[in-house]
């Protein structure tokens, strides 16, 4: 029967099982959408109930009564070990942190990628691939001579300050982290810079040579104005990662009030003094998630396209 | 003293030699085109020109002053890439004055620059675009702007067509040809695209392997040939070169042509070049151009060195203008350049007329031309 | 391709006549490499330096400050014991048998989840463009926020387990967060779900690179969908497989904060991975020589893994 079906029939039994297919595959789809949103819609309805409510009520269920009190209390109230004043100064810690670290990072990555690719020299394989090899290292193999340098530099800053009167930055637990995050963001940075430079065409460098260019001068008008996308993409890596590390900030501004963001976050919600109050303590997570999220949201776009173009193809 | 003068340059890569001692002359307001197979040097002898590489050994003078140890933008050169290499983030005019802003030229004689040129080339009203709104040909004139606004000593084209379609390449080429008639600039000029070479040059310089194979003016190049590369590389269809053997007989020598189940074809060489005598009872390498083997009332009337033969014809390819027809001939196909209107079917028989005084001869073992 | 400075110039009269321009252009030839020098010197000194120095620190009986007589491989030896020590378990035991466990789940799974939502958001989906943020933006955030917002999730008092208690369903239970035997597969659940929208970026940027041509000849060639995946895409998709596994690699070893967030180290530092061990040995126990003795046997095992990778990468480049 089955062999000798008519047109028609064969042709609804293939519609049928495409739209069953159609189903299937948006089914599965959809689950895993929640699975992905479920810890951030958690996370984010449990920042504006009441405490009342998160221990009487369902995890899920949306805040009855929505409520600010937990996030202002985030930012400006709550402990983190005995120091109860929120989280803004970690905030803005992280912030001085982060900012001049991926400006520094991405300008030398630019510089670098430039050079390894457009004034080659011998051996230039060999200086890329140990660059490279530092993005793969486990920090931890670098953590304690680091902590001892910077302790070091530390107490030469205070003899600095002790005879000039100005520490010079020695010391400063910020300027230590964007030095920290510089030095290991590099090989990153050099990485996105090169894959991309290396398939910039060479025929435009030679042409501003016989125009006259000099070296900044061809780097400044002709590659940088043309390294919109992996910028881009430099950009939002960097920040992710350095506002997100947690291993050398806590190894190096561990504690006290220099601490970053994602340090005071942990604090926060291991202090446990008191009623633990989840509410709050989801709205300060909230805090530390926002910046991040909000690149991603505006510019992971760009991010995943450039990075595709580029950099993970290797 | 010549104007461009390139004396004994060498350059090598670590220990490979990419330029084997080149020399070549070029006069004031000449078009030398250098042209070879992909890898043969001549882009990269552009580029030393250029000074976009150094030098191993040799000397590059323009104008009686060595400009070889000189940054690229100190050799009063300009330079048109194959990819045109037009500045993306900038517009048009931007491109043309990228190097006047980079030699600090006060802006309104920039502007002055920028107008003269667009003139010449017909593209003012695109100085405000940016190249990706442009078309490949627009590129290009662009790319030729950007050069002729510097008014150099000399200019350097980088294969500056072979991005074109066919149709576009014509028109680019006499365009080229035209502004180098109108300018009178010395021009340095390098392609892959023998028509381009024979069209557009003043001076040839054929390369194969770093070397200069042969140095002359398209008509020496294409007439006389000195090695089997230079012929076979020069001319399109290429040069039918026929394995043969010469033959003497008392009143002078002749050179026979095998075929394949035939009698062979025994032409008489009335004036053969001295040096062919020396290979009596010897093989040879004849050589002859498609357009010198034709139908017999095709062939000059008054070249008196012509010879015919019937010949077996394998293949026949109408091309409009003219009717190629493939015989066979010392084992090869040989192919033959008849009218357009001349009545000849595949696997007939047919005569050709061979002109003999149009012919060449190259040793088989050195490829050498036998003079 | 230029090579810079590759030849000495050969100087003419004229630049003998003014020496000033020979140092000038002497300089605009060394400018790239001063560029550059700053960057390699950090990294030659910062990393491999560095590196050096804790090889250097493993062979000491470092405490709580580092020492510098060398009193041999004591703190290797030790590891090694440990290594075997599984009952009780030791840290290091439980820390590597941690790092086999979570290594092999977290990069297996992140690989096939990813493949399989690439391949169906392949399928020409309507709202592709909603769905693949939504799969993605969990790479944004750190592991102390995914930690703390999991650790949420997964409470038995609070989490999942009480809400399907309230839906009806009494008898669910799942209390791994607080199991000792099984609070590491908390930790694989947290790092998959942060990670393989991430794999299946990559994964889909390589579908969409795959010549559109091969398809559809396979397709003439008579190839059921699931053909067309198995025996042309999956194979095309190689790199990918290899790009994703190294970056999964490489965090997995870095995993640190993660468990730190997420188990604060689970109940007797169960959850522990090397990362872990090193840090609490370091800079809570005072053991530094035990501790860089094992940053010393992370960075050998990445070492193994990154190193080939990196040669072959490169010689392929260069070709």
């Amino acid at each position: 029967m089955s062999a000798v079906a008519s047109p028609a029939r064969q042709a609804a039994s293939g519609v049928r099982a495409r739209t069953l297919n159609r189903i299937v595959i948006y089914g599965l789809l959809a689950l895993f959408a929640i699975f992905y949103l479920m810890p951030l819609f958690v996370m984010l309805v449990t920042s504006f109930k009441t405490m009342d409510e998160i221990q009487n009520g369902n995890m899920l269920s949306l805040p009855h009564a929505p409520t600010f009190a937990p996030w202002i209390k985030a930012w400006s109230e709550v402990c983190s070990g005995l120091t109860c004043v929120g989280m803004k100064g970690y905030f803005w810690n992280s912030i001085k942190m982060v900012v001049p670290a991926v400006l520094i990072s991405t300008l030398l990555g630019a510089l670098n990628g430039y050079v390894l690719t457009k004034w080659r020299f011998r051996g230039h394989t060999l200086v890329f691939a140990m660059m490279l090899f530092a993005c793969f290292i486990p920090f931890q193999s670098v953590l304690l001579p680091m902590a001892t340098i910077l302790g070091s530099l530390g107490r030469f800053g205070v003899t600095l300050q002790n005879a000039t009167g100005f520490n010079f930055g020695l010391g400063n637990s910020t300027v230590n982290l964007v030095f920290v995050h510089v030095v290991y963001g590099l090989g990153f940075t050099t990485l996105f810079f090169r894959n991309y430079y290396e398939a910039f065409p060479t025929e435009l460098v030679k042409a501003a040579q016989v125009d006259g260019a000099s070296f900044f001068q061809i780097f400044r008008r002709i590659m940088l104005p043309n390294s919109l996308p992996i910028i881009v993409v430099t950009v939002i890596y960097q920040f992710t990662n350095i506002w997100n590390d947690f291993l050398f900030a806590s190894a190096y501004a561990g504690s006290g009030d220099v601490m970053p963001m994602t340090v005071a976050l942990n604090n926060v919600v291991n202090t446990s003094t008191g009623v633990v109050e989840y509410n709050v303590n989801m709205a300060a997570a909230m805090i530390a998630a926002l910046p991040t999220l909000i690149v991603y949201v505006v510019a992971g776009r760009y991010f995943v396209r450039g990075l595709m173009a580029g950099a993970v193809k290797g | 003293m010549a104007f461009l003068e390139i004396d004994g340059l060498k350059k090598r890569f670590g220990n490979v030699e990419i330029l084997k001692g080149i020399n070549v002359e070029l006069e004031k307001g000449g078009f030398l085109v250098l042209v070879g197979p992909s890898g043969c040097g001549k882009s990269t002898l552009l580029n030393t020109i250029a000074g976009l590489e150094q030098i191993t050994e040799g000397e590059i003078r323009v104008d009686g002053r060595a400009i070889n140890d000189l940054h690229p933008s100190k050799r009063d050169i300009a330079m048109v890439f194959q990819s045109y290499a037009l500045y993306p983030n900038m517009t048009v005019a931007g491109n043309i004055a990228f190097g006047m802003e980079m030699r600090g030229v006060p802006a309104a004689e920039r502007q002055a620059a920028i107008d003269k040129v667009a003139k010449v080339l017909q593209i003012g009203h695109l100085l405000n675009r940016k190249p990706s709104q442009l078309s490949g040909g627009q590129r290009q004139r662009v790319a030729m702007g950007r050069a002729l606004v510097r008014d150099p000593k000399l200019f350097l084209f980088d294969e500056p067509l072979s991005n074109l379609d066919a149709k576009l390449r014509v028109d680019m080429r006499i365009e080229i040809k035209r502004l180098h008639a109108t300018t009178g600039t010395t021009i340095v000029y390098v392609t892959h695209d023998q028509i381009e070479a024979m069209t557009l040059a003043t001076k040839i310089a054929v390369m194969r392997d770093g070397e200069v194979q042969q140095f002359g003016t398209p008509a020496e190049i294409y007439n006389n040939p000195t090695n089997i590369f230079v012929a076979d590389f020069m001319g399109s269809p290429a040069m039918n070169l026929i394995p043969a053997k010469i033959d003497g007989n008392g009143n002078g020598l002749s050179v026979v042509l095998d075929r394949e189940a035939r009698q062979p074809i025994v032409l008489p060489i009335p004036g053969a070049p001295t040096g062919l005598a020396a290979f009596k009872d010897k093989s040879v390498i004849f050589g002859v151009r498609p357009e010198a083997l034709t139908d017999p009332e095709g062939a000059e009337r008054n070249g008196s060195n012509i010879a015919t033969a019937d010949c077996h014809i394998e293949v026949v390819e109408p091309a409009g203008s003219d009717t190629f027809a493939v015989t066979n001939l010392g084992g090869k196909g040989v192919v033959a350049r008849l009218r357009a209107d001349a009545r000849i079917q595949p696997g007939t028989s047919t005569p050709l007329a061979f002109n003999l005084s149009k012919a060449v001869f190259f040793d088989p073992a050195t490829e050498k031309r036998i003079l | 391709m230029s090579t810079v400075a590759e030849t000495q110039i050969k100087l003419t009269p004229e630049h003998d006549a003014r020496p000033g321009a020979s140092v000038r252009s002497r300089l605009q030839d060394l400018l790239p490499k001063i560029v550059l020098a700053p960057s390699f010197a950090a990294t030659i000194v910062f990393v491999y330096g560095f590196i050096l120095w804790t090889i250097y620190l493993s062979f000491t009986n470092s405490k709580t400050f580092p020492s510098y007589a060398i009193t041999g491989p004591r703190a290797y030896q030790r590891l090694w014991r440990w290594t075997f020590e599984s009952d009780p378990p030791s840290s290091w035991y439980t820390s590597i048998t941690n790092m086999g466990i979570f290594g092999f789940l977290y990069i297996g799974i992140c690989l096939a989840l990813g493949l399989f939502l690439a391949i169906l958001l392949d399928q020409k989906i309507r709202g592709e463009g909603v769905l693949r943020p939504i799969y993605l933006y969990p790479m944004a955030l750190s592991f102390i926020v995914t930690g703390v917002a999991w650790k949420w999730f997964l409470d038995p008092g609070l989490g999942l387990e009480q809400t399907l208690h309230q839906w009806g369903w009494t008898s669910f239970h799942f209390d791994w967060i607080k199991n000792k035997d099984f609070v590491i597969y908390t930790v694989v659940i947290a790092g998959v779900w942060q990670a393989s929208g991430f794999v299946m970026a990559m994964f889909l940027a390589g579908l969409r690179g795959i010549d559109g041509e091969i398809m559809k000849a396979a397709q003439i060639d008579g190839a059921s969908a699931f053909q067309l995946y198995r025996r042309i895409v999956i194979p095309l998709l190689r790199p990918v497989f290899l790009s994703a596994f190294i970056v999964l690699a490489h965090l997995a070893i870095k995993s640190y904060d993660l468990v730190v967030a997420l188990t604060s180290g689970g109940p007797g530092g169960s959850a522990w991975l090397p990362s872990n061990f090193m840090y609490e040995f370091t800079f809570k126990r005072n053991e530094m020589a035990v501790g860089s003795a094992s940053a010393v046997i992370m960075l050998m095992t990445i070492t193994a893994i990154i190193v080939p990778y990196l040669y072959s990468e490169l010689r392929e480049k260069s070709r």
